[in-house]
């Protein structure tokens, strides 16, 4: 018997029924033996449903005009049913929230199992096994829903390897981790590549795929694949603006191009004053449950821009809500501009401190963006000339320009998450808490629009939630690190991230641009972005 | 994503049975309760559904937003129909007037009025009791039913697979609704939004209603449509499906289904003689007399 190439795909061409144009063009890709292939791209530029052409999505669940041939080991998946093509190429989505099913952990994993008719005891032997091999077996009997956002990717990870594809595909499977856990997650599935199975990797977060040096990289742009090739040769053909490459790699070639404007953060903003927001020895449980934050006590002043960093579950979350007034500390108080949070209404905080809520689902409902922008300043009772100009504002910094009658409920998730930013900026809020901003966003969207919402005058303080350390290093004056429902640091970026062992402890890892700019910050004093980064050294030598 | 409700491996009566075996004892005792207006009858089923809620091992801060809730819907609706006398005509044909008591002002010519009977007053008791009962026992259920025993639960009760897996998201499709409102309400309320103070006409009401509801029921079906994704990308439906979880019957199941059946056939037998319907007591007919 002669052995398939794992995946043939011929001509593939792919126009979604509600648009004008092709999502991909004539895509040829050959996979002759088990690796690790990653598909990397800019948000729009067709990975996702290149991917979804290979696991059968497509036509079968989105449909529209569906061109060429794909062959998962040798067999033409085109007349397949869904659930035969699941049985050859396991998929894991970018958002473990879609893809888990079943209410504990052990059920979730032996579900794809169990529909194959195994026995019992081969289902028990391969949920084992496959915990064990993700390290989650303390997971085993937990309820799903309890889990932290690593934790579910991983038991949804579990899930599929537990059925033995002999091809992974994974969409943007590291969105949802902290830094720790993405790292093992692409240690394992390099693992899985050494021991045979072929894995396709959408990630537009180049830089950390390429630690565990896929054999290949495809690079996408507008429907079609630019670059196709060994990772070494990537950087002559990829746009550093558009995904995220390592900081030596966008320095050597932002070199070439005119220097980055300097950012002008939190414009006309002096620092000092009373406190913005303060919390006073905070402590707080959901419901009869136990605590989950210990005695919190935290300024925010004019002038900071700080960003939140921790593992999944360290309650990061629970702690910016109580900001808010979404949640009452259980012991101690909030207060915001020196009133207490139990005595005020959520509402009337929100005209205070904005707050963008992590997924935009949630709070998406007006029948234009125009609308959907309008309604917070709206409920704010601001003057109808005023809330035109605030919306108008918004949608610009969000890059939303010509949107404003198009339906919110219609756009793909990117631009809703930027809809849901706008809906807050347009309240003209004085203080900003976002959680996860970044979170499903591409690379080159988020970078533009966290420049925009930096150099936005109006805002007062900034505080963000993020598993993005670059975030930190680029954007943030200040850092505060939480682990266990507590503040084990709070300081400037140059000195809370220079604690390397700390940051491990929190289960973050230092990234390229962290390092870079730690070890030029004698000579910088400051931390930059590597765009920047380049051109100060070159000046200054 | 869906979640479960809040269940606890509990010491208690509900939970020493087998899933399946409560089931059919609640199908039975539902039966059973409609099968009777007697509110003698009815204060046998009640005594039953207390001592299961007793022997719960639930804590009432656990059930109380449920028991609010609920409780707080039936004793609304049996106080309209202590008001209005509706639904009681089928059971009676004559009324005794107990009081009467007419208001000293008229609302457009029509003077509001109170006529309280003893079949009325009867009618909305034993309502009270039977909806009561039916409550209580339904409330227990999601606390102590194991989430990941759903499916096997209804596959054992003889359902096919596919049914059966519909059957378990379904289960937990109602907490899942309750977390989603909840965290639309507060992306709204951080946006200015107060449900508080929702003002004007009807139809202006449910138009202020749209920031929670339009997003709730959107993301209602986005995520089925997720779900049905999620579970053809795991092969669900190729062929028969194995069960990871098993049930088995004990002597003390089977005997809880027997119980049940008994009870049904001769709460059948008993109705079938004209016993257990609407009855109001002497005492009451007397007060009426007295009037």
């Amino acid at each position: 018997m002669t052995v398939q190439p794992p995946v043939i795909i011929e001509n593939l061409s792919f126009r979604y029924r509600s648009r004008s144009d092709f999502a991909i063009r004539d895509i040829n890709l050959t996979v002759n033996e088990p690796q690790v292939v990653l598909i990397a791209g800019a948000s729009g530029c067709g990975k996702t449903t290149l991917a979804r052409c290979i696991n059968g999505l497509i036509p079968r669940s989105y449909k529209g005009e569906l061109t060429g041939k794909i062959y998962l080991q040798g067999q033409d998946i085109a007349g397949l049913p869904l659930a035969r093509i699941s049985q050859l190429v396991g998929t894991v989505l970018q958002d473990p929230e879609r893809q888990i099913l079943g209410s504990i952990v052990k059920n979730e994993v032996a579900f794809g199992l169990e529909n194959l008719g195994l026995s019992r005891s081969e289902i028990h032997r391969r949920v084992d096994e496959a915990l064990e091999r993700l390290k989650i077996a303390h997971l085993r009997d937990r309820q799903t829903h309890y889990l932290s956002g690593g934790e579910k990717q991983k038991v949804a990870l579990a899930g599929v390897l537990a059925m033995k594809p002999s091809i992974l595909l994974l969409d943007e499977p590291l969105a949802s981790l902290d830094p720790a856990s993405a790292q093992e997650a692409l240690q394992v599935i390099r693992d899985l590549a050494n021991e045979g199975m072929t894995v396709l990797m959408v990630e537009h977060r180049v830089e950390d795929v390429l630690r565990i040096r896929p054999e290949r990289v495809l690079f996408m742009k507008d429907g079609v694949i630019q670059y196709d090739g060994d990772p070494q040769h990537l950087v002559e053909r990829v746009d550093y603006r558009e995904v995220k490459l390592p900081a030596p790699m966008i320095m050597e070639l932002a070199i070439k191009d005119a220097p980055p404007p300097p950012l002008n953060i939190l414009p006309g903003v002096n620092g000092g004053g009373a406190p913005l927001v303060e919390f006073k020895d905070v402590a707080f449980g959901y419901d009869s449950g136990p605590e989950v934050l210990h005695g919190i006590n935290l300024q925010i002043r004019r002038g900071d821009v700080i960003a939140v960093l921790g593992p999944n579950g360290a309650g990061k979350t629970t702690l910016v809500k109580h900001a808010i007034g979404l949640l009452k500390p259980k012991r101690g108080k909030v207060l915001i501009n020196g009133q207490d949070t139990h005595q005020l209404s959520v509402a009337e905080i929100a005209s205070t401190l904005g707050y963008v809520f992590q997924s935009p689902s949630h709070m998406l409902f007006a029948p234009t963006v125009y609308d959907e922008l309008a309604f917070g300043p709206n409920n704010l009772k601001h003057p109808e000339e005023e809330i035109r100009k605030e919306v108008s504002e918004a949608i610009e910094i969000v890059n939303l320009q010509g949107y404003e009658q198009t339906p919110p409920l219609s756009m793909s998730f990117g631009q809703q998450k930027r809809v849901s930013i706008a809906a807050i900026l347009a309240m003209r809020s004085r203080i900003l808490v976002m959680d996860e901003p970044t979170a499903g966003q591409d690379y080159k969207n988020y970078m533009n629009f966290m420049n925009s919402i930096l150099e936005m005058p109006g805002f007062e303080a900034i505080l963000f939630i993020t598993h993005d350390l670059d975030m930190a290093v680029i954007y943030a004056n200040r850092v505060l690190l939480v682990n266990d429902g507590q503040v084990v640091a709070d300081g400037k970026p140059a000195e809370v991230l220079a604690d390397l062992e700390r940051l491990r402890q929190c289960r973050l890892l230092p990234t390229s641009l962290l390092e870079t700019n730690l070890k030029y910050f004698p000579k910088t004093q400051q931390f930059f972005r590597a765009e920047a980064l380049t051109h100060v050294l070159a000046s200054g030598n | 994503m869906l979640v479960t409700w809040r269940y606890k491996p509990r010491k208690s009566l509900i939970q020493s049975f087998d899933p399946r075996a409560w089931i059919i004892f609640f199908l039975c005792y539902i039966a059973c309760s409609v099968l009777f207006w007697d509110l003698r009858y009815l204060l046998v089923l009640f005594g039953m559904a207390m001592l299961v809620v007793f022997t719960s091992g639930i804590r009432f801060s656990e059930m109380r937003r449920a028991w609010l809730f609920i409780g707080g819907f039936v004793v609304f609706f049996s106080f309209l129909t202590f008001l209005t006398g509706r639904g009681g005509i089928e059971l009676y044909t004559e009324e005794h007037l107990i009081t009467r008591w007419e208001a000293g002002f008229t609302l457009l010519g029509w003077r509001p009025t109170l006529t309280v009977t003893a079949e009325k007053t009867m009618y909305a008791v034993s309502m009270l009791v039977r909806v009561f009962s039916l409550a209580s026992m339904t409330i227990l259920i999601p606390y102590s039913l194991n989430p990941a025993h759903y499916g096997i639960i209804f596959k054992g009760l003889g359902l096919p697979d596919k049914v059966a897996y519909g059957m378990d998201l379904t289960m937990r499709f109602i907490p899942s609704f309750g977390r989603d409102f909840m965290l639309t309400r507060d992306a709204q309320r951080a946006r200015g939004y107060e449900l508080e103070k929702l003002s004007g006409g009807l139809v202006a009401q449910v138009r202020k209603l749209a920031p929670l509801i339009v997003p709730v029921t959107i993301h209602a079906i986005v995520s089925s449509e997720d779900i049905i994704d999620a579970m053809d990308l795991r092969a669900f439906g190729v062929g028969p499906r194995t069960w990871l979880e098993e049930l088995h019957y004990r002597t003390r199941d089977r005997l809880l289904i027997g119980f049940g059946v008994v009870m049904l056939l001769v709460s059948i037998a008993l109705s079938l003689f004209g016993m257990g319907k609407f009855w109001v007591p002497q005492f009451l007919l007397q007060l009426a007399g007295a009037a």
